[in-house]
């Protein structure tokens, strides 16, 4: 059986592409790094590599158990399986785009994803700001499938360790906008940069990891514009560089939450998305960008002209 | 293992070091109404700037909307985060300075030096 970790044989060129960008970011945008943020992202990236060491184990025993009652069997050399190993690649950022899209659609997976959202900036260094809990939520599950199909865990595994490598370089401002034929199939910078912002257009969209496809296809996709400064980070800012704050912040809050609720609501703080409240006193991303939507087709239709009012086909404007 | 993790603490070190070398982050500051305006609505969207107060140096600054409410606002390395304030915020008017609580620990209080402290100090412990 291959023993192989990509990503560790990545590392090197993680630092090694960091400092690249540092020194654009010297000359172009100083304001792109903040010291103290980069000491948090960085920390992150430490911390979730030993958080998994410690608490992976239950995980590995749980996919090589579901491998048991695989329903193809590759073999016992199923690494010699040439066709497998793109077809997981492809599954797996399937399951990636749908693990992603959960961890910002229900809380409890939230909890854990937020961190990697929390930061401010956008550079290389927030690609390594990786979650500590990330085994502490059901996320495993989305990876079943694939394992029950036949896909050994260690190929699920390696080609995941792939698709997180691809990741680390979309996370820039250092790029703009990649050809059209590469935007129109892959996650970019410009991609993802839409991914992190919390301008109400955005929000929660381009789940993707590797292929912007499946934003494509599952309607979530959402085109970076050139009109449109882009704020990076949560929608409610922590304002805080404590690294076990920015680790836990979002566990507190909600089991908080849920010590709070009436009972009949504790389950919708751990289940439904991030903002609900039983009360209706928080926002969730939809309601935000639909007040966001409000509010500016008022403005719109009040710049609007009387002719355009009149013409049926007229566009609906709207400000940015 | 633990060559591994001494070695990533080192680069980590190193990268975080050496953003400061290169003074990257930078400094930023709330200069006027435009400013505060502009990073109130970047805290909530569509915040209403009626009323602000930019403390001396333009380190933090004070918000109200046309509905009464106060948003705090304070700068973050160098960016800014702020809070609608709850009736569980206080403000402390001090010889040379207002201190806003927020009433979210993490979030911590903000030092502002206003000439027009009492106002908002006024309003604030009002909510």
């Amino acid at each position: 059986m291959p023993e192989f970790s990509p990503t560790q044989y990545a590392v090197p060129l993680f630092v090694i592409a960091i400092l690249i960008e540092m020194a654009w970011s010297r000359l172009r945008a100083p304001e792109a790094y903040e010291p103290k943020d980069t000491l948090v992202s960085l920390s992150f990236g430490l911390g979730s590599t030993i958080a998994g060491a410690l608490f992976g184990g239950l995980s590995v025993a749980i996919v090589f158990a579901a491998y048991e009652y695989r329903v193809f069997d590759m073999g016992e050399q199923w690494w010699l399986v040439w066709w497998a190993w793109p077809l997981a690649f492809i599954l797996d950022d399937l399951k990636y785009y749908w693990v992603h899209r959960a961890g910002h659609r229900i809380r409890w997976m939230w909890a854990a994803h937020v961190n990697h959202h929390s930061s401010q900036h956008y550079n290389l260094s927030t690609a390594l700001r990786q979650t500590w809990t990330g085994n502490f939520t059901f996320g495993l599950l989305f990876a079943l499938p694939l394992i029950l199909l036949g896909f050994h865990p260690v190929m699920i595994g390696i080609v995941g360790g792939f698709n997180l490598i691809y990741q680390f370089w979309i996370h820039t401002e250092a790029i703009g906008k990649m050809p059209r034929w590469f935007e129109a199939v892959m996650n970019t910078p410009s991609h993802h940069r839409v991914h992190h912002a919390t301008n109400p257009r955005y929000l929660d969209r381009n789940y993707a990891g590797v292929f912007i496809i499946w934003d494509k296809m599952f309607g979530t996709f959402e085109p970076e514009r050139d009109d449109e400064t882009i704020r990076y980070g949560i929608v409610k800012q922590l304002g805080s560089f404590n690294l076990l704050w920015c680790v836990f912040h979002e566990w507190i809050g909600m089991i908080t939450d849920i010590a709070r609720a009436p009972w009949k609501h504790k389950l919708s703080y751990l289940l439904r998305e991030p903002g609900w409240s039983h009360d209706g006193s928080r926002e969730t991303s939809d309601m935000i960008r639909a007040r966001w939507r409000d509010r500016t087709q008022q403005g719109a239709q009040r710049e609007t002209s009387p002719v355009a009012n009149r013409n049926p086909i007229a566009p609906p404007q709207e400000a940015a | 293992m633990l060559i591994q993790f001494g070695g990533s603490l080192i680069a980590i070190l190193v990268l975080a070091g050496l953003a400061v070398f290169l003074k990257l982050g930078g400094k930023t500051a709330l200069r006027d109404e435009a400013a505060v305006s502009q990073a109130a609505n970047e805290v909530e969207d569509g915040f209403e700037t009626m009323r602000s107060s930019i403390a001396r140096g333009g380190q933090a600054a004070l918000a109200r909307d046309p509905t009464g409410r106060i948003m705090v606002i304070k700068r973050h390395g160098n960016k800014y985060a702020g809070r609608v304030l709850t009736p569980s915020a206080t403000a402390k008017e001090q010889v040379d300075a207002l201190i806003v609580d927020s009433g979210e620990a993490r979030f911590g209080t903000v030092r502002l030096s206003l000439a027009d402290a009492p106002y908002w100090a006024d309003a604030i412990n009002r909510l």
